[in-house]
């Protein structure tokens, strides 16, 4: 099954963009299910049409659904709930209660949970899943991360101190407080799930990111250092979609100034990302229904297959020059100061910017010094000595 | 102290406007600090100038701070965070993961709020604005207070009794080091003190919130939703604003033919599903808004005579009440007449219409699963109230 992220800064129109892409794709004979991930869905809104938290058919080979993490909590993880919602028992009132047992990152996790359900129905060829704006969809590409630091070095710690905890509290209050043993089992479950859509996730034959951008200013800043973080987190972008791009047929009049700035940022999306870009104009009606956004897939993508990989590159590579190995990462719209980098143990700490990662090395560069590191824009080299 | 929260749909133009508000607000004589609470910052890109975790000064009485986890968290949580350390070193991993580990989800929320407490309690400030990031994550921020308020209050009493218990069986045992009353005594002023604080000023009357749209409906849809969410956690909203309205020159050009009606037609939307809040409106500008002299311009056309740190309007007051009888909503609605009342509920929307109009209400997640059991309007009140289908208990977690 194919993965594709549709990623980007708000508004730029992501959500219009992956249903596009979602009807292209069976229209090229692909099985499409299509996911929200962002908490603010606008799916229902895009397709005109109601959508919610069940798998429902939007056109003809064409599903789509909602993450809504209450849901999911209602049918997954009764016993991490439980759990929950006891803690919170005499502290807020009920309808509160129910709202927060939406913490944060909750949707980031479900979501990654969805993409391994639909994967194992078998029923689709094609994943699409429309991302929260740029700030989320980071943190629920490094979800997976933090939580395999966190049940490789807390968890049987934790699991151990509630084992002990438990005979000592009993009778008190505070022992509902103590998670029992079924939580940590169900915990345990959802990680060895989340690991498998990392897997998925960091696979470029099977998952590309889709970034879209508008030629504004702004956006294209943003962009660029999004397309950085998703190298960093591995996963490799194969397109640039360029949205809402003034028709040359408003050129004069009050857009002038606009239509200059534009073809400015236009040469800029060339220039910035190491992939192909594709383009598609501003409409003169807002994009809504399936009708519009049939049309909107074919003014993007031609008769190309949207599902189609547009670039075989790889975020992350080795690479052995003179007898040496580089790792090369691509890393637009990032300056030298933003970044820092060593070695420890057989990890490689990465940190660009406010995102940070440490990546297994290969067995051969374990122990090797790093001698130079270099920014050749946008793409960062570090170079390993023979040691 | 006035503290003002703009959110809105990404890609509308919040941090336009509320760097824009900033700029124009600090050129009236208001000291002012425009924060951004996004982690994707952009407010850096608007004044063209790089920003960090601590205020810089960009014009007379303007300062401007990207809100960055990591170094609220060590600025305030110095102790926890050292013994987080070495509770790490004890399972043989280092700092740098620990580091990572201070940037789990919430944490970025936390941090926004911490330093937003941070700056209002400082009294160098008159006016503080804050870009949220986009809708979903604004209202976690604004939960954030309540669930650790509850949540982790009960935790660290908890923690605190253990470790009682605990360290004098455990330091026998095994050499893990345990929390020193030091570190619950920060943990104790992070979350509770700091918190309650934070809580109580995104109560306060002196604290609104701003909802910024642009004419498009997938906009407006998403902006009625976090009014319900902002209005169940009681946090008034004193305006809506409206961004990018095409100009009469704009709308000359025949690619824009259908934008005029269109255009008129949302204006008019969402005059009326956020009254009695005022509802300010912005022309699409014809050069981008860029540098803090563009951003007080069109912080002085957006405002005009108005004072950009007012009460703009009144915030609506939409009460969601869930118990053991039932869940209901309370509209305020003075002077209806209760023969052209009538209310349908479709999806997860409730529709009121009211003499032909009509005013959609997004209904909370835990409405979800209700059914529209009675209509009543008393003391110029509308009330709706809910009951589970086949009336049995509402699914409140306490029952």
């Amino acid at each position: 099954m194919r993965v594709l992220l549709y990623t980007g800064k708000g508004g730029v129109g992501k959500t219009t963009l992956a249903l596009a892409s979602a009807l292209g794709a069976a229209r090229h004979g692909h099985r499409v299910c299509v996911l929200s991930s962002d908490p603010a869905h606008s799916l229902a809104d895009a397709l005109g049409q109601p959508v919610g938290p069940n798998m429902r058919r939007i056109a003809e080979n064409v599903h789509a659904r909602e993450i809504h993490a209450q849901v999911e909590l209602d049918g997954a993880w009764q016993s991490i709930q439980a759990w929950l919602r006891e803690l919170l028992r005499d502290e807020a009132d009920a309808l509160v209660a129910e709202e927060l047992l939406a913490f944060p990152g909750i949707e980031e996790l479900v979501t990654l949970r969805a993409v391994r359900e639909v994967e194992q129905t078998g029923d689709f060829d094609v994943c699409i899943i429309d991302c929260a704006p740029t700030g989320s969809t980071m943190r629920m590409l490094r979800f997976p991360d933090a939580l395999r630091i966190f049940m490789e070095h807390f968890f049987e710690f934790e699991r151990k101190g509630a084992r002990w905890l438990r005979p000592l509290v009993r009778g008190f209050d505070a022992g509902r407080l103590i998670p029992k043993e079924e939580f940590f089992d169900a915990f345990e479950r959802l990680y060895e799930e989340i690991d498998d859509v990392r897997q998925i996730l960091l696979d470029g034959d099977r998952t590309s990111a889709r970034l879209v951008v508008n030629p504004m200013r702004v956006v294209v800043d943003e962009t660029r250092r999004s397309f950085a973080y998703l190298s960093l987190y591995g996963i490799a972008t194969d397109a640039v979609l360029v949205n809402r791009v003034m028709p040359e047929s408003v050129a004069g009049g009050y857009f002038s100034r606009w239509l200059e700035l534009e073809r400015e940022e236009l040469d800029a999306i060339e220039r910035s990302f190491p992939v192909p870009i594709r383009r598609v104009s501003l409409r003169s009606k807002e994009v809504i229904g399936t009708k519009a956004l049939e049309a909107l897939a074919l003014d993007l993508f031609g008769d190309e297959d949207p599902a189609a990989r547009f670039s075989s590159g790889r975020p992350i590579r080795f690479r052995r020059v003179g007898g040496r190995t580089r790792m090369e990462i691509d890393l637009p719209g990032i300056t030298k100061e933003e970044i820092e980098v060593f070695a420890k143990g057989a990890d490689l700490h990465l940190r660009v910017r406010n995102g940070r990662r440490s990546i297994s090395l290969p067995e051969s560069l374990i122990g090797r010094p790093i001698e130079k590191v270099r920014l050749r824009e946008p793409v960062l080299e570090i170079h390993f000595g023979n040691g | 102290m006035r503290l003002i929260l703009y959110t809105g749909k990404g890609g509308v133009g919040k941090t336009t406007t509320a760097a824009a508000t900033a700029a124009w607000a600090a050129e009236r004589g208001l000291r002012t600090l425009v924060v951004s609470a996004d982690a994707a910052h952009s407010l850096g890109d608007v004044f063209a100038e790089s920003l960090g975790p601590e205020p810089r000064r960009l014009a007379q009485r303007l300062d401007a701070l990207e809100v960055d986890a990591r170094h609220v968290i060590e600025m305030h949580w110095g102790r926890v965070r050292a013994y987080l350390v070495e509770l790490l070193r004890y399972q043989g991993i280092d700092e740098v993961i620990a580091d990572e580990l201070a940037l789990l989800p919430g944490a970025e929320e936390l941090a926004t709020l911490v330093c937003v407490e941070d700056w209002a309690a400082s009294g160098e400030y008159d006016l503080i604005l804050v870009d949220c990031a986009p809708t979903g994550s604004t209202l976690r921020l604004v939960t954030l207070p309540e669930v650790v308020h509850s949540g982790l209050r009960w935790l660290l009493r908890l923690q605190r009794a253990a470790a009682r218990i605990v360290e004098p069986i455990a330091s026998g045992l095994v050499a893990v080091p345990l929390p020193s009353a030091e570190v619950f005594a920060e943990a104790d002023r992070l979350f509770y003190k700091t918190l309650h604080r934070l809580r109580a000023r995104l109560l306060s009357a002196d604290t609104s919130v701003r909802i910024v749209v642009t004419p498009e409906s997938m906009v407006i849809d998403e902006a009625r939703r976090s009014l319900t969410d902002l209005c169940l956690f009681q946090l008034a909203s004193d305006a809506v604003i409206m961004n990018r309205i095409l100009p009469e020159e704009a709308l000359r050009e025949e690619f824009f033919r259908d934008w005029r009606d269109l255009q008129a037609k949302r204006l008019s939307e969402v005059k009326e599903a956020f009254a009695p809040m005022a509802c300010l409106t912005a022309p699409l500008q014809p050069d981008e808004v860029r540098g803090v002299r563009a951003l007080a311009a069109h912080g002085k056309m957006l405002f005009g005579e108005l004072d950009p740190a007012a009460h703009l309007g009144r915030a609506l007051r939409m009460r969601f009440e869930c118990d053991d009888e039932g869940a209901r909503i309370r509209l305020p609605l003075p002077g209806l007449d209760r023969k052209t009342l009538e209310v349908t509920r479709v999806e997860d929307e409730l529709i009121v219409g009211v003499a032909g109009r009509r005013r959609k209400i997004a209904l909370p997640a835990g409405f979800a699963k209700l059914e529209v059991d009675r209509v009543s309007y008393r003391d110029e009140q509308l009330v709706v109230s809910f009951v589970a289908p086949n009336a049995s208990p509402p699914p409140a977690p306490s029952a």
